[in-house]
């Protein structure tokens, strides 16, 4: 880094400048005043028609460093900032981030302070005029893009780590805001900072360096210097970028701004820091596609696994299981329109509330299905298959009629974003619950059966049921509650998918019910283990297939999933009974 | 009436109890799947479309009858779609017929409407490459959505790699063969388009976006989606949470509207793009007030959704459609296909978005076009409008390079003559 500083002792010298103002601000009470009054007169010139004054007021702003405008910049940004011009014309900017409708659907905006984001007062009432009168001065494409790299700069001089880290990394991605440079390096070489952000500060850095256009070999040559850095930092943000300069080397050759034999040079040096880089992502994307192939193998168990207990304990081959999924998930939109939950008004604690409200919904339903149905067709698998399917039409359509075809369930904002174990493999936290919420799943019905009185009743009932019934056990009732303890199951399994997927009445028919006999029956019929291997067989085997690309021919979703299909043919061939299939004199009763 | 009245759907029966009290009523034909996989987006046009009759029956009628809206649902089941517009044109005698989305129903009707020489208004956006003289497209052609938005992604937003993402089937296939077309055409090498599809209702958009994260990782790519129906939901999740925004790979939406984003999170998409004739958001004086009576008729009507429903795209040509064909009607001073058809031609009308023309020989629609960005109150904002109407290509001239395109089909001779 200290090269960097010597090359640009004028850099080095604004920083000092740049890192000893954010520090001052706020410091006292006084200070904090003029930075108020200070921003909120620069905010007013965002109203200018001025594009370039709009943007040289974006950058004054962003270095501030006040982290509440950050929150103010990505409103601006998704334009939600407004210009309410007092009577008098003068510019007044508020934020409008929501509306209300009157019984002739005019749109009122209720109107919040820019800065503390409190409602905006007007003679001590809250300001809420007609949407007509204010004027909409959300920034174009070009400003959006300057409004949100602005952000990142905000972010270098944020306390929190979390925080500081992706303004230091995006620093580094295009458009690069050289405003930004000055204050990398200085968190480069700042012995106190976090030895991971002083990393991606030095990354950032080598990409601002590595993206700067040049037409001259002297240019290209500090470029290559700039990936060497990048090659040793093992950074996979640069290998996206080799291609487009590996091709700016031969359009240079070219035009003639370089010679063959300096072109050659330089392709030569960019190829190997290619090919080093290509090597360390290979290893980065196989534990990302491990990673992708078990998640998607616990939405499979987690979708299976109802599935398992009412086809694969009590041989009811039934239809409707996806629509007891769906039920699940309609269970969460009601409680999450009961909590009142929406993007602009969080209310997370609904999913906590949700999960019981899913199961009970679906284990009530599943317990009529039993009582009025499926009661009259134990030991008659095809008839139950007609029935059930009827029952699953005649759900599909109850909802229909009573949410249309188009709701809005909005995931618990956390379940947002993800976490990053190393570069560009991310977690998505969605996907981490599902991984967890699969796992207790599995936990809880293991649980029961194998380790409660109950249990053991559902295993001696499902195992010979007359032998049980002689000795006392109310088998009825066992089958009431092994289908409902199904359904419910199926029922948290439609509360899972809402954070993931999207919420329709025939979701049962088309998404779950094919796959979750896919895996219940590939892993033997009966068996909870057998289930959570081929789930996670299922869920691994796809991931790693689809990414594969012969020579330009990707096998892709399409191709992955008739390979798929058909590795499980094969295999049902071979192992007719599925993974873990039953044994001794059980066999023989199945 | 007729023996075979008991197998008509039970809306048929109400609406043949209701024409017997009525002797004046015209019949028209509503053939939109209201169950099944494309009820999502197909009622709602049933329900734009009766608001359209509600409307000028109110208003006098057409050429002082009253119309009559016979509705049939053919439940996303394609071959259906042939066996209800049969029953709609030969059993009912309706004098046009408005529906279809999906491309593959479209064509399983549309030889039912050639043979018998009847008429279709079709609303939805599709991949061209047809021209029926018993078919009226009212929604975007090839060129009037696809090419300008892939022409913006370029010009615009200075984006020099393409993913062209899509949902298996004949719409996304062809879409994407006139974008490769066009984009071959602006010197965007080879390596710098992907395509990919998904099968229908994909679920698991895992692995594509992490592929379209390295695709995107040099900061200079888009997305260019086809991605049809549910499968949009879990996609634009994935994407979200996998961190990346509109900042990082701007999507280019082509099936996501303003009534698709109701389904959705829509915090996360803002920035987010899609193509299309109409938006809610577009300033004009016929707008405010259709979006309004649409919601009050939504009200009024019950339907689910209320007054959060919204206008779309489809919407707004499913609507317009039944005024076209009034002042077709009102132009010719009859009822009977083949003048009606003719009054068509060249027929100028104020649509809800502003004024359209309906174009004097291929059937299409003249419409304007407009890119949108998402909005965090799931509306778009109109970062780009085209200027002045843009004139359809019912064949698009980056397929048919040399302008020998197809002959028409139908019409009153069966041979694509008139």
């Amino acid at each position: 880094m200290n090269q960097f500083l010597s090359a640009y002792p004028f850099f080095s010298f604004i920083v000092l400048l740049c890192l000893n103002s954010p520090s001052n601000l706020g410091a006292t009470l006084s200070d904090e005043k003029k930075g108020n009054s200070e921003i909120y007169s620069l905010l007013k010139s965002l109203a200018s028609s001025d594009n370039d004054l709009i943007e040289k007021t974006v950058l004054k702003l962003a270095k501030t460093g006040d982290p509440r405008l950050e929150e103010f910049f990505e409103l601006y940004r998704q334009g939600s900032v407004y210009n309410w011009p007092t009577d008098s014309g003068d510019i007044r900017i508020v934020v409008s981030e929501e509306t209300i409708m009157d019984d002739d659907f005019n749109e009122f905006a209720i109107l919040s302070e820019p800065l503390s984001g409190e409602p905006f007062m007007v003679d001590g009432l809250q300001a809420k005029p007609d949407l007509l009168d204010l004027e909409d001065i959300s920034p174009g494409r070009k400003l959006r893009s300057l409004v949100n790299s602005s952000k990142f700069l905000i972010r270098l001089f944020s306390p929190d780590y979390e925080t500081r880290i992706s303004g230091v990394k995006k620093c580094g991605d295009p458009p690069y805001l050289f405003e930004a440079r000055d204050s990398l390096d200085e968190i480069s070489n700042d012995p106190l900072e976090a030895e991971k952000i002083r990393w991606t500060a030095n990354e950032s850095i080598a990409l601002i360096e590595f993206g700067k256009k040049s037409v001259d070999y002297n240019g290209l040559e500090l470029r290559i210097e700039a990936l060497n850095k990048l090659s040793s930092l093992n950074s996979l943000r640069a290998l996206a970028r080799i291609d487009s300069f590996t091709k700016e080397i031969k359009d240079l050759e070219e035009s003639g701004n370089i010679n063959i034999n300096q072109s050659e040079t330089l392709t030569q040096k960019a190829l190997a820091v290619k090919k080093s880089l290509e090597s360390h992502k290979s290893s980065v994307e196989l534990s990302g596609n491990l990673f992708r192939g078990i998640s998607y193998g616990s939405v499979l168990i987690l979708i299976a696994l109802g599935l398992a207990i009412t086809f694969g304990l009590m041989g009811v081959i039934n239809m409707a299981h996806g629509e007891l999924v769906m039920i699940g998930a309609y269970a969460t939109y009601e409680v999450q329109m009961y909590f009142g939950h929406a993007p602009d008004n969080p209310v997370n604690e609904y999913y906590l509330f949700a999960l019981p409200v899913a199961f009970f919904a679906s284990a009530s339903v599943g317990l009529l299905m039993e009582k009025f149905v499926i009661r009259h067709l134990y030991n008659r698998p095809l008839e139950s298959l007609l029935a059930t399917w009827g029952v699953s039409l005649l759900l599909i359509q109850l909802v229909r009629l009573r949410y249309g075809d188009n709701i809005g369930v909005n995931s618990p904002t956390w379940a947002r974003g993800g976490y990053e174990i190393s570069q560009d493999v991310v977690l998505p936290f969605a996907r981490l619950y599902l991984l967890a919420l699969s796992a207790a799943c599995v936990g809880f019905v293991y649980f029961i059966i194998r380790k409660t009185r109950k249990g053991m009743l559902i295993r001696a009932t499902m195992q010979n049921r007359d032998m049980a019934s002689s000795l006392g056990v109310r088998t009825r009732n066992v089958d009431r509650f092994t289908f409902a303890l199904g359904s419910g199951i199926a029922g948290v399994a439609g509360y899972g998918w809402t954070i993931v997927g999207g919420v329709t009445p025939d979701m049962g028919t088309k998404l779950f019910i094919v796959d979750s006999f896919l895996v219940v029956v590939a892993g033997g019929v009966g068996e909870l283990a057998g289930v959570l291997c081929s789930g996670l067989g299922i869920g691994v085997i796809t991931k790693l297939i689809e990414p594969l690309d012969f020579g330009g021919f990707i096998i892709g979703p399409v191709w992955g999933k008739v390979i798929l299909l058909a590795l499980i043919v094969a295999f049902i061939q071979y192992r007719p009974a599925g993974l873990f299939s039953p044994k001794g004199r059980l066999a023989d009763k199945k | 009436m007729k023996k075979n009245k008991f197998k008509l759907a039970l809306s048929v029966l109400m609406g043949l109890a209701l024409s017997w009290s009525q002797l004046h009523a015209v019949k028209i034909g509503v053939l939109h799947s209201l169950s099944g996989t494309m009820a999502i987006s197909e009622t709602s046009l049933k329900d734009v479309v009766m608001m359209a009759v509600k409307e000028i029956n109110d208003s006098g009628g057409v050429l002082g009858e009253k119309i009559e809206a016979v509705v049939v649902d053919p439940a996303s089941d394609w071959p259906l779609f042939a066996e209800k517009a049969k029953q709609l044109i030969t059993e009912d005698k309706v004098a046009v017929t408005f529906g279809c989305w999906t491309s593959v129903s479209r064509k399983s009707c549309l030889p039912v409407f050639e043979e018998n020489n009847a008429l279709l208004f079709y609303p939805v956006q599709y991949e061209g490459e047809e021209q029926s003289l018993n078919v009226f497209y009212t929604a975007a052609s090839p060129n009037q959505q696809l090419v300008p938005a892939a022409e913006y992604m370029a010009n615009e937003m200075g984006c020099k790699k393409f993913y062209l993402l899509g949902t298996d089937y004949v719409f996304p296939r062809t879409a994407n063969k006139v974008l490769k077309a066009y984009l071959k055409a602006q010197g965007v090498p080879d390596e710098n388009v992907m395509e990919e599809y998904t099968p229908f209702h994909h679920q698991d958009y895992q692995t594509i976006v992490s592929k379209v994260k390295d695709f995107a990782a040099s900061g200079d790519a888009c997305i260019l989606s086809t991605i049809n129906g549910d499968s949009n939901v879990p996609f634009y999740k994935e994407f979200a949470n996998q961190g990346l925004t509109s900042d990082d790979c701007p999507i280019m939406a082509f099936s996501v509207s303003e009534d698709e984003l109701r389904a959705m999170d829509v915090p996360p998409l803002v920035g987010h793009l899609a193509a299309w004739n109409y938006f809610q958001s577009v300033k004009s004086s016929g707008n405010a007030a259709f979006v309004k009576s649409f919601k009050k008729f939504c009200v009024e009507s019950g339907l689910p959704g209320g007054a959060k429903r919204v206008t779309c795209d489809p919407i707004e040509a499913a609507y317009f459609g039944v005024y076209v064909w009034k002042a077709a009607v009102e132009k010719c001073g009859s009822f009977d296909v083949d003048k009606v058809r003719k009054a068509v031609y060249g027929l100028e009308f104020d649509a809800p978005g502003g004024k359209k023309k309906m174009h004097p020989t291929n059937q299409h629609t003249l419409k304007p076009v407009y890119i949108g960005e998402i909005l965090k109150s799931g509306q778009f904002k109109i970062v780009y409008a085209s200027d002045g109407l843009v004139s359809p290509d019912s064949y698009s001239s980056y397929l048919w390079p040399d302008g020998n395109f197809p002959k028409p089909t139908g019409g009153p001779n069966g041979d694509g003559s008139l």
